[in-house]
């Protein structure tokens, strides 16, 4: 896999260069940086501060000249229906084995076992593509390079329609899955299935969710965020926020403050480091390519 | 909001258990006071009552190298700007030895940063700082540069310094341990803490123990 140059390009020195002040304001990475969980209001850095962070000039993403390629397409929604079959499969063969043996408390468990992990499943595929590899790694590559151009403009995730938005899971999905559908007749393990699988392939959507805004959200939505169901938005704001290295889950975001607060991605990061020689993007500086452009976000916020 | 209500933590993986001494390396589990806590959320190694620094148990000689009230193996290490710099050089004062796995990593940045800002702490006790880690000299140079660190980063290339000192590896070996050692004007080690995803701890232990010296 490989790593992009992670120096930090754009790192600037806070302490005067008269010498160490102790009380001086520190940047991230100098002094405790402490991951931050459920922040208050969020706000956006104000422009000079992304002037000084970001090199690159604002530039619209470039599906916005091209609004089609946020649309659903055929072949997106045909991924989906494939997806939502097996998941449902699962789901239902869990049901019908439950009820024939009459013990339907295992799978329901196994169920809910499922969901907890597809939240840590979340956040660890997150974690690793957001801190390793670049578009040319294989496999990977399009993920990268898809959360990258996310990270430069979180809000476009909310304009992509349905389909468009779950296809790339669903596809994965639908291929892992079947096969358990067929050859597996263990209500619990279906049903374990079903979830973690069901909550994978829909985490995209509880993520766009998390983009979005109160006013804006189904009230049912709002209220599942609300009720740590799903990802709330604010916590996913925090991942969206220097020094970009917490919050990482995604499903229902309720393993994000025992992994922030435990470290247990910098602990992955640091055997990583010293066993393979890897070195995180969050570790320095993000470059331009996954620093936020909120003069993009700005004019979006004046458009709508 | 739901928030992941985990079993009682001393079932988590032991790497991540901050109450379960059992999660220190082989190297001092069986050694702990009942009163330690874990290698990840601080630890104080006191020597057993059994464990006297002359003692000639097998156990201490596998185990922790350098233990507190010994005097540990004197070193040459050469410092950010390339000069050697010998261990004896600061008897006389007490010294902070403070052992940290990389430069530029975040943990150490937020260490090292610590001992900077408390720098004036440890100067008004008297004593000096030293950090060491197997970065070669130019690394702590730029590093010292780049976070104005203004005490001394030496080199111990190959880890050798290290490993004479007994510091323990975490996560199964795979990450240099985060230990820190205060010796007093003798040169005998008064405290050893350590503690790998708390950085800043080690400077209020350490300077918490000068101020009794």
């Amino acid at each position: 896999m490989s790593v992009l140059p992670q120096r930090g390009l754009l790192f600037s020195a806070s302490a005067s260069a008269t010498g160490p002040k102790p009380t001086a304001p520190w940047r991230v990475r100098c002094l405790a940086v402490t991951t931050t969980r459920a922040p208050p209001a969020s706000r956006p850095k104000p422009l000079s501060e992304a002037a000084t962070t970001t090199s690159m000039p604002s530039t619209a993403p470039s599906f916005l000249d091209d609004p089609s390629s946020l649309k659903s397409t055929w072949s997106h929604r045909a991924w989906v229906a494939c997806g939502c079959t097996t998941v449902f499969a699962s789901l239902a063969k869990s049901a019908l084995l439950a009820a024939e043996s009459h013990s339907l408390p295992g799978p329901v468990l196994a169920g809910w076992v499922g969901y907890i992990l597809a939240d840590l499943g979340s956040g660890v595929y997150h974690w690793g593509i957001d801190n390793y590899g670049d578009a040319s790694t294989p496999v990977v590559g399009a993920q990268i390079e898809a959360f990258q151009g996310h990270h430069r403009w979180p809000w476009t995730i909310t304009r992509r329609e349905f389909a468009n938005n779950l296809h790339a899971l669903a596809r994965a999905v639908a291929f892992l899955v079947l096969p358990v559908d067929l050859l597996c007749d263990d209500a619990k393990v279906l049903g374990f299935v079903a979830l973690f699988s069901g909550c994978i392939m829909f985490s995209q959507q509880f993520h766009a969710w998390a983009h979005g805004t109160k006013s804006r959200l189904p009230g049912a939505v709002v209220a599942l965020q609300e009720a740590g169901i799903l990802v709330s938005r604010a916590q996913h704001a925090a991942h969206h926020r220097t020094p970009y290295n917490n919050n990482y889950c995604i499903v229902s975001g309720a393993w994000n403050a025992f992994l922030d607060e435990n470290k247990v991605f910098e602990a992955l990061e640091m055997a990583l480091f010293f066993r393979f020689g890897l070195r995180p993007r969050s570790w320095d500086e993000p470059s331009s390519e996954w620093t936020e452009d909120l003069i993009a976000t700005a004019s979006t916020r004046v458009d709508t | 909001m739901a928030t992941l209500s985990l079993p009682c933590k001393h079932s988590l993986p032991s790497l991540l258990s901050p109450n379960n001494p059992k999660v220190q390396s082989s190297q001092a589990s069986l050694q702990l006071p009942k009163s330690s806590r874990s290698q990840f959320h601080g630890l104080r190694i006191s020597p057993l009552p059994s464990l006297a620094p002359s003692s000639s148990s097998v156990k201490s000689s596998i185990f922790a190298k350098v233990n507190k009230g010994q005097v540990p193996p004197s070193f040459t290490l050469k410092d950010q700007d390339g000069k050697p710099v010998n261990l004896s050089k600061f008897k006389g004062k007490p010294v902070v030895v403070y052992f940290y796995p990389a430069d530029e990593t975040p943990g150490c940045t937020k260490q090292a940063c610590a001992f900077r800002d408390s720098y004036e702490k440890f100067k008004k006790a008297g004593a000096e700082v030293v950090g060491i880690s197997g970065d070669d000299s130019s690394s702590h140079k730029a590093f010292a540069k780049k976070y104005r660190l203004p005490f001394t980063l030496l080199s111990d290339e190959g880890n050798k310094v290290r490993k004479e000192w007994g510091v323990p590896a975490d996560l199964f070996g795979t990450l240099p341990g985060r230990q820190t050692y205060v010796l007093d004007k003798k040169g005998v080690v008064q405290l050893i803490y350590n503690n790998q995803f708390q950085p800043e701890k080690h400077i209020d232990e350490t300077l918490k123990l000068l101020q009794s010296l």
